[in-house]
């Protein structure tokens, strides 16, 4: 099962997440619940980094 | 997804222990550097230790970071920012939980938390439920009063999250808990040790239920060792007909030790979250080899709002030598969290752990689950006496039964008591942590 899994594709989405999730955040400054519902989903992002993105740099 | 797959996380569970070590090493740096730039507290506790962020590049740099105790935490809080003080992290206004300690030890430490770091929370339990087998089909049953404590909060929204449906059983009673746990066909619960075998005592004696026959198939435990105490687990899994687990956590830490779902006689240490380390308790040298018991040290690695950063637990656990048969590669202690650094106490000269009187105590089958413990001072002389209660069909064995305890407790703590055998129910029952042991002589100034 850990063979089969690409932690560099999977982060390679993470990552575009990411962007467009900060992306809408600063967008919010004059809207509430874009900026707060944002600031969730990157909490939420920040999770599927310590589980995949930490890793793809380990030697 | 598949339900089948045994860990939450395969990668980071499966992860070559040198890989381990190399994520730890990193993640301390980065922590430890983030509390530097942005606490003062931290600051000052390591530029008196002439320690820089560039400064750690090694396991044993790491080793020169002061440690960071309880009582450190409580003179810090109550001033600016309030009410947390100069360790945390981020500003007040992304803080958006409030947690304290249940203040056992003395005045409660407050925890502030941002939604990351309640995210982080129920990961650290998502890692838990997972490894002891909750899957979306289950139905989990918390029968705990929520309140200002972490306790079950994280556990209540991992399991959410895995996919469980959760029944909160909140300020319900006991008998309602019970008759709730058996309308709705719950699967899963969690609990104090203590307070689920009272559950199933109020069961079996005031309500004609066997709680055996409830669908109750897993049980996580938490707030004391009992889960990890042999006999206690014993009880509690003959009770409930249930495999019951443990798992280990602190509001100021996080949920970072568990019990997998093949019950290897220890927990996981979490480590690709935790940094545990294992220090003796007379020397303060830190303990690599398995088999020799020291008090723990941990650093959360992801906590951000108010970092745990080489925090001195005082709970005493060891390093297991064998692997898990689960495959998770993260090391074990062995029998879980032992007790704690500041319970032991030295009785006539000889060093007592409450948690051996435990073990002893619900190792013999005429008594209840219920027992307590004063020790106090007569004249010159220690003394201990032991409390515990008899059950209604072993009424006629009292001799019997206490030989037995005098004999097992001098084997298992080489100490002798003035035993007590009380009737059923006598002694007091606890629903969150349970105050067994009593040492009068602290209220004498003599310890």
């Amino acid at each position: 099962m850990t063979q089969q899994i690409d932690i560099n594709e999977i982060n390679t989405k993470i990552q575009l997440l990411k962007k467009t999730a900060q992306e809408l955040n600063r967008m919010g400054e004059d809207f509430p619940a874009l900026a707060r519902n944002t600031a969730r989903i990157l909490a939420s992002v920040k999770m599927l980094e310590i589980n995949v993105t930490d890793l793809v740099d380990l030697k | 997804m598949d339900v089948k797959q045994i860990y939450w996380n395969p990668v980071l569970e499966t992860l070559p222990p040198e890989k381990i070590k190399q994520l730890q090493l990193k993640k301390f740096r980065n922590i430890f550097k983030w509390t530097y730039e942005r606490s003062a507290f931290h600051r000052r506790l390591y530029d008196d230790a002439g320690l820089k962020p560039a400064d750690i590049q090694s396991f044993d740099d790491i080793k020169r970071v002061p440690k960071v105790e309880k009582s450190m935490m409580r003179e810090i809080q109550g001033k600016a920012p309030f009410p947390y003080g100069e360790a945390l992290c981020v500003p007040l206004e992304d803080v958006t939980t409030f947690r304290q300690t249940s203040g056992t030890t003395g005045q409660p430490v407050y925890q502030p938390d941002t939604w990351q770091d309640w995210e982080w929370w129920m990961e650290c339990w998502a890692t838990i439920l997972w490894a002891q087998g909750y899957r979306p089909r289950d139905r989990v049953f918390i029968p705990f009063g929520y309140n200002i404590f972490v306790a079950f909060w994280a556990g209540h929204y991992a399991a959410e999250k895995i996919g469980c449906e959760v029944i909160p059983g909140g300020v319900l009673d006991t008998k309602a808990r019970i008759l709730k746990i058996q309308e709705l066909q719950a699967t899963a619960m969690m609990g104090t040790p203590t307070y689920i075998l009272g559950m199933a005592e109020t069961a079996r004696t005031k309500m004609g239920i066997d709680p055996a026959k409830l669908p109750i198939t897993k049980i996580t435990c938490a707030g004391e060792c009992g889960a990890s105490i042999p006999s206690t687990k014993r009880r509690l899994e003959e009770a409930w007909g249930a495999k019951v687990f443990d798992h280990a956590g602190a509001t100021e830490i996080g949920a970072w030790s568990f019990e997998c779902a093949d019950q290897p006689g220890g927990m996981h240490v979490n480590e690709a979250l935790f940094l545990v380390e294992i220090e003796d308790v007379e020397t303060g040298k830190v303990i690599e080899a398995p088999g020799r018991r020291g008090k723990m040290v941990i650093t959360a690695l992801d906590r951000m709002a108010q970092p745990c950063v080489r925090f001195d637990s005082k709970d005493l656990i060891e390093w297991a030598d064998e692997p898990c048969s689960c495959g998770r590669t993260s090391r074990l202690i062995k029998g879980g969290v032992v007790g704690r650094a500041d319970d032991i106490t030295k009785v006539k000269g000889v060093l007592l752990a409450p948690s051996a009187i435990e073990e002893v105590v619900r190792g013999i089958k005429g008594l209840g689950d219920e027992y307590e413990v004063i020790v106090e001072k007569v004249g010159d002389t220690d003394r201990i006496k032991l409390r515990v209660e008899v059950l209604p069909q072993a009424e006629d064995q009292c001799a019997l039964i206490e030989s037995e305890l005098v004999d097992q407790l001098k084997l298992k703590t080489n100490l002798r008591y003035d035993i007590e055998i009380c009737g059923c129910e006598t002694l007091p029952r606890y629903e969150v942590k349970a105050k067994r042991f009593k040492d009068l002589r602290k209220n004498e100034g003599i310890r």
